[in-house]
């Protein structure tokens, strides 16, 4: 019988911030090979979790095992993707530039960019179809490239789970649906995906299971089985009554253009 | 006399001019390279601040231990030190943003500054402590200088890496266990001892020109880091050693005939800046005129990049 590994497990995980309450006993296992969406209304902890893994917030309770150790003695297996919009795309920077940053961690301060730091930067730009864009500054992109060159610089650390931190954020239609399907390529290839989302439909497309989160996790699993409808209404139930997924904007005041 | 050896050598016969020169040379190579993340990270008018806010510290020092040296640069390293740290305390223990609290309490050092010039007993001069005074400078300052230009180099080629992690990307650079706050503390910590090392020759309101106005320059011709902290390094340099002289000859303050100098350069490069500037730009103008079809206009797009 074929039993998954857990390469992502919160035990128990509550983090807070002075007196609010980020993530509430949140216990979750992310398989390997899995890419796992992470959702839920806004405030409701997706952020906080990516960080959490990373080591960057400190959980009050419970712990979190990345393999068989804690997240801060493993950041070289971990690639955070932070939002695009978070940095300065006018940066006097290339492409090349960007992606080598990638290296960097494992570098520290002393070791030189060696043959094997190029042949790694070669390949991540190979696999994102970035190598003609190389040495072009990175202020001549548009978003769907902006977007490639942070997920070859993950690429380019050599990290066994990447967290991307809603890589969907202003990107239009062209730019998402190519970002869907590189996701579901590495879906395809067994590379584990925590991503933050906010888009129901994305999610379902790009991956294979789920967390819903309110603070406090709602349902984790299967993807399908995590976004029914009663589930959803849960999370997102504000005090205002029910919210449904096939009209979500019900019970609040919007205007109706009927022909 | 040959007209050029009287114009760029014969001023350094003076032995204060030699001075002059020469820690304004340092002091533009490792300012101009701290003025390049400055620009990068928008912190420029934050070092503005900080520069003016030193002020008080020379006051006091002066009063206590008389024109030492030494212990005016103990008093403005921790006016300047006072000021960032008490800025970063009100931003993250009130409602004040980190940016508001450094604007408000730089214009209260600087005022207290002043207030205490004027009251103490002493016959310095205000306006060389303001705009610089290449006649003061003593073999102290060229040593004080030499010490910080290479302090900061060597910690800026140690840290190389961290550094441009910190100026391009800080969430990645805190995600992959860099300590963004240190980093960030330090870099404040090296522009107070540049901007105190500099007072003498640039005084306490123009010394940060010395690292900005290069750093601007080199942003509107390059387009690397590394390659943009160099030239900007070189500009600080070229700009020092213009301005010392033209403050010999015009009997300016040097720290204004710097500026002045360096000002020139900046002002040349918008205009002719072949990727952003003004010329550039309204070369471009049909195309601004006739956005693409979708999405805003991005002049410098000549040939948009395939697909997307």
């Amino acid at each position: 019988m074929y039993a998954p590994h857990h390469i992502l497990r919160f035990r128990d995980v509550t983090v807070r911030f002075g007196r609010n309450v980020a993530l509430d006993h949140v216990s979750v296992d992310i398989p390997c090979g899995s890419a796992t969406a992470i959702l839920g209304p806004n405030g409701a902890g997706k952020t906080t979790l990516l960080r959490a893994i990373l080591g960057w917030h400190m959980p009050g309770e419970g712990e979190i095992l990345l393999g068989d150790s804690h997240p801060q003695h493993a950041l070289p297996r971990l690639a955070y993707v932070p939002q695009r919009q978070t940095v300065d795309w006018d940066f006097p920077i290339t492409v090349r530039g960007v992606v080598e940053q990638g290296r960097y961690p494992a570098l520290g301060l002393w070791r030189r960019f060696g043959a094997r730091d190029h042949a790694a930067v070669d390949a991540a730009l190979t696999e994102l179809e970035l190598t003609d864009l190389a040495d072009r500054p990175i202020r001549a992109l548009s978003g769907g490239q902006q977007q490639r060159v942070f997920l070859a610089r993950a690429v380019a650390q050599g990290a066994d789970i990447f967290l991307l931190d809603e890589p969907f954020a202003g990107l239009d239609l062209v730019a998402s649906e190519e970002l869907a399907h590189l996701l579901r390529t590495w879906r395809a290839q067994g590379r584990t995906v925590v991503a933050a989302l906010h888009d129901f439909a994305l999610a379902e497309q790009t991956c294979n299971r789920g967390v819903l989160l309110a603070t406090r996790v709602i349902a984790s699993g299967v993807i399908a089985d995590v976004l029914t409808p009663a589930n959803i209404d849960r999370a997102f139930r504000t005090g205002r009554g029910g919210v449904s997924a096939a009209d979500p904007l019900h019970g609040i005041r919007t205007t109706r253009f009927d022909a | 006399m040959n007209p050029l050896h009287e114009w760029f050598i014969a001023p350094f016969e003076y032995g204060f001019m030699q001075r002059g020169l020469l820690s304004a040379l340092l002091l533009g190579l490792s300012g101009g390279m701290l003025g390049t993340v400055l620009v990068l990270r928008r912190l420029t008018l934050m070092g503005d601040a900080l520069s003016h806010s030193l002020l008080p510290g020379l006051a006091l020092a002066w009063w206590f231990f008389g024109s030492s040296p030494l212990a005016l640069f103990a008093g403005a390293l921790l006016a300047g030190l006072l000021t960032a740290l008490g800025s970063a305390l009100v931003s993250r223990l009130t409602r004040v943003k980190e940016d508001a609290a450094f604007a408000a309490l730089f214009i209260l050092f600087f005022a207290g500054g002043i207030a205490l010039l004027g009251k103490l007993p002493t016959q310095i001069n205000l306006s060389h402590i303001l705009f610089g005074h290449v006649l003061g400078a003593g073999p102290g300052d060229v040593r004080r200088a030499a010490v910080v230009s290479a302090l900061t180099l060597v910690a800026l080629l140690v840290f190389r890496r961290r550094v441009l992690l910190e100026t391009f990307d800080p969430v990645f650079h805190r995600a992959t266990g860099g300590r963004g706050g240190i980093v960030h503390g330090a870099f404040l910590m090296l522009t107070v001892l540049n901007l105190v090392a500099a007072l003498q020759t640039m005084g306490v309101v123009l010394a940060l020109g010395l690292f900005i106005l290069p750093a601007v320059t080199a942003y509107l011709w390059c387009e690397n880091f590394l390659r943009m902290m160099l030239l900007s390094a070189a500009i600080a340099v070229g700009g020092a050693l213009i301005g010392i002289l033209m403050s010999f000859h015009a009997g300016l303050p040097s720290g204004a005939a710097i500026v002045l100098s360096l000002g020139t350069v900046f002002v040349a490069s918008i205009f002719l800046s072949p990727h952003h500037g003004m010329l550039a730009r309204l070369r471009r103008s049909p195309q601004l005129r006739h956005p693409a079809a979708h999405g805003p206009a991005k002049p410098h797009h000549h040939h948009h990049p395939h697909h997307e």
